[in-house]
This record gives C-alpha cells, structure tokens and sequence, in this order.
C-alpha cells in the first residue's frame, strides 16, 4: 500500500465535546488538536472514553462544542450495530432511503448491497424480522456500496459467519487504494488485520501513534 | 455538491420514507390518508347533521370547511411533534438532521391536507350543492397560517419532549376539548359576547373563522384577527428554532 501520510484525512482543532449527565458533565475531548492521516487508523480507548462519540464528531453527526473538525476526504457515517435503519421499512426501502440521501445511483446501490449481504428474500421483509448478523451484514454491504474514502467502522467487522468475515475482509481489501478505514474494536486481532496506525482516546486527551503496536502498548499499559 | 442540494434530497428521500411507514405499512398504503379524514368527516357531518344544527340549512360545508382546517392543524401538529423520536436511528447519517424530519412531515401533511381538503370542498360543491368559495387567496393565507403554526408547536414540542415524553398526553388533553372551544361547529359571532371574549384567545378561531370568511361571500368576521394568528405563527416557530437549537445533542 501506497505510504500516504502526506495526505491528510481529517483535522481536530482545539475541540472540546462534552456531555451533560445526572452527575455533572462528563467529557470526552478538552482541547484536543491532531491533524490525521489518511491511513487506516486503530481507535483504542477504555469504555466509556469517547470512541463512538470521536466517530461521531468525524463523521459530523456532532459538532464540537468548541474548536473546528476539517474533513480532507469523503467519510462514511458511523458503521455499527446499533441501528441506523428504520424498523418497519424492509431492507431494500433502507437501502434506498440511504442511495437517495447520498445521491447515489438507487438501483445500483441496491444491486450490489442485495449481492453482497446475501440476505435472500429477507431484504424485501421489514429490518425488525432481522437477526443481529444479518443486520450487521445490510448495514456492511450499504456501506460498501458507496465509494466513501474513509470507513467508519465501530465493532462491525468481526460479524456474521467465517465465510461473510472472509467476503468482508475481500470487500475490503478491493478498496484500499481509493478508501481508508477508521475502526473502534476491542479485538487486537482485528485492529492488526486492519490497521497501521493507532489513535488513544484517554482522559479528553488524543495521542495519535504512526505504528499501531506503539497504541497498543499505550492501550496495555490504560487496562493495567 | 451543495448543502442547499443535500438539504433537498435528504427531506425528498424523508418525505417517501414517511409516507411508506405511515399506516403501518397498510396495503392500501398512503391512500389511506386521504381516505380516513374523508370519512371521519363525512360520519361527523351526519352525526352533527342528526344532533341540530342551530338551523343552518348549510351546515355539512359550514361543519366541514371547520373541521378541515381544525384538523390540518391538530394532526400536522402532533404528527411533527414525533418527528425527532421516530427518525432517531436515521440521525445517524450525517447529512440527516432533525429538523429535516420535521420539514418533511410538514411536505408531507401539508400536501396530504391539501388534498384532503380539496376532496372534501369539491365533493360539497359538486355532489352536494353548496356555492363555490369565494376568497381563493384568503382560503390559502389562513391555512398556510395554520399550516405553519401547526409546525411551529409541533417542533416546540418535539423540543419539549427531549426532556419530558409525557407532554404529548398533556398535548392531546389540551386538543380534545379545543374542538369543542375552536368554532369547529359554530361561529364566533353566534357566541354571546361574554364567552366571545374568552374565546378569542384562542387563535385557532382565527384560523377556522378566517378560512370561512375566504369561503362565504360577505361572512361575519368582525372578531377575526388573523394579524393574532400571525403573531401565534412567529411565536411558536421562534420557540420552537431557537429550542431545537439550543438543545441539540442534549438527549442522544
């Protein structure tokens, strides 16, 4: 793969997000400034620590309370479990709601997501008869139906059988000289699959690492 | 691409969403709306009809040109008022946000009344007999009052409900009894002036009352102000902005 730590993917200036809880606020950035590369990119923290919310302030969902967040590529919005589909609607009406909103071709889209996730007559059947894995597997196939730059991914990967793990991690390699990813997951296996560099979510602070082992090292030494 | 684009296609893409999910995906899907206000009009004309009607000879229109605009506000308003609970997972996306869903329930109602309404005058007009309205433009202003009041309080209370759900029952104990107090099925200048001066207060009078005096030639509107239904429209619209504004992100 290409070295491509001169292009830039995103740039966190002094931001500052946090949340009101019932005990006081708590806070997931104070000021944190780091301009990323475009590289796939390991995001390590201990719960609770802000990962999901730092994909969501990457992406735009959220915007800082304070400071810029500049977008160098096209990103993905935050791939998950958790839904981001509606309940009653079937497979291919999410998918289409999706192609619209992104203006993408809506028949394309559905084409390769319905090829690709390989739910069978599920796709026509509302998201709420769907497991776990075959969500997971409509929300991994849409995702890759778009030609986003940058993947957001949070705990999606390691989902669905071996066989749809093997065609994800195929999916995946076929994209990487025009996409990167950025992943939040607990499993070091997967993060070592995926990723060469490392960024530590720890106390409001980001600590970017260029080699990945030296975030795992740092992550190591959180968990002790 | 941009964001006047995006903004576009995303409440396009809501809009279609909103209406497949409508009815609980009914086969006969969104003709439904349009049906069901038809009829519930229809069967409260008869009853209305069968109860006295004070002696108007024309009360089917007189009923039905009131509860058609009652209703564009009460069912606009509360169906926006879910807007930001319903689409939550959909807020997911970045381009989605939540006043997005709440504008295309406002196409979406706003264009469904619209219809609804047309129906329902049309079927008075040619079916029943009744004369045609008289102040197109009027007829519009004051449903487009009402319409945009209704978005107004439906977006102050789905800000509302980020901190407290319960206020949609507070919500339809206030809208149960307004029909009664709404000139839905009489008119301002029938009430004795005691009551009359309570009642204008309540500014879907001069919404009702203003739709009617679009309708009937030279109709007794001399208690409709629709400068105060105006006055509701920005009021509840600023609330309800400046809200959403302030409280974004509060209740993920």
């Amino acid at each position: 793969m290409a070295d491509t730590f001169s292009e830039r993917m995103i740039d966190l200036n002094n931001v500052s997000k946090t949340y009101p809880l019932r005990t006081g606020r708590k806070v997931i950035l104070k000021g944190a400034t780091i301009s990323l590369p475009w590289r796939n990119t390991a995001i390590l923290g201990r719960n609770g620590a802000g990962k999901s919310t730092l994909l969501r302030l990457i992406s735009g969902i959220e915007k800082p309370d304070t400071g810029t967040t500049s977008r160098h590529k096209t990103i993905s919005w935050p791939i998950g479990f958790r839904g981001s589909f509606h309940h009653e609607l079937s497979g291919i009406e999410n998918v289409r709601f999706v192609a619209r909103i992104y203006r993408q071709n809506t028949e394309e889209v559905i084409d390769k997501v319905e090829s690709f996730a390989e739910l069978g007559q599920f796709f026509y059947e509302p998201f709420k008869t769907y497991s776990s894995g075959m969500g997971a597997r409509l929300a991994f196939g849409l995702s890759m139906a778009i030609n986003f730059e940058v993947f957001l991914i949070d705990e999606v990967m390691a989902v669905g059988d071996e066989r749809f793990q093997r065609k994800s991690k195929r999916a995946f390699s076929d994209r990487l000289p025009t996409a990167r990813v950025i992943m939040v997951s607990h499993s070091m296996p997967a993060l070592r699959e995926h990723c060469q560099s490392g960024l530590i979510v720890d106390d409001g602070n980001l600590i970017y690492y260029e080699e990945l082992e030296g975030a795992i090292e740092h992550y190591r030494a959180l968990n002790a | 691409m941009s964001p006047l684009v995006t903004h576009i296609s995303v409440i396009f893409a809501l809009v279609l969403r909103e209406a497949r999910v409508r009815h609980g995906r009914a086969r006969i899907g969104y003709t439904w709306a349009i049906i069901e206000p038809v009829l519930l009009i229809s069967i409260l004309t008869f009853l209305f009809q069968l109860i006295g009607t004070g002696g108007r000879s024309d009360f089917a229109l007189f009923f039905a040109t009131g509860v058609l605009s009652f209703q564009l506000f009460r069912n606009t308003s509360s169906y926006i008022s879910m807007s930001f609970d319903q689409n939550r997972p959909l807020f997911n996306y970045p381009m989605v946000k939540p006043m997005d869903a709440a504008l295309a329930r406002l196409v979406l109602d706003g264009s469904t009344h619209a219809v609804v309404i047309t129906l329902v005058l049309c079927f008075q007009i040619f079916a029943l007999g009744a004369p045609p309205p008289d102040n197109i433009p009027l007829m519009f202003l004051t449903l487009f009052f009402l319409l945009m009041m209704a978005f107004g309080a439906g977006v102050s209370l789905a800000v509302i409900r980020r901190f407290m759900p319960s206020i949609s029952n507070v919500y339809m104990v206030i809208m149960g009894p307004a029909f009664f107090v709404s000139c839905v099925f009489f008119s301002i200048s029938t009430v004795p002036t005691l009551y009359r001066s309570v009642l204008v207060w309540n500014p879907l009078v001069h919404g009702i009352e203003g739709f009617r005096s679009g309708y009937y030639h030279g109709y007794h509107d001399a208690d409709v102000d629709l400068f105060y239904l105006f006055t509701w429209v920005v009021v509840l619209n600023f609330f309800g902005l400046v809200g959403e504004w302030l409280t974004r992100f509060r209740s993920v």
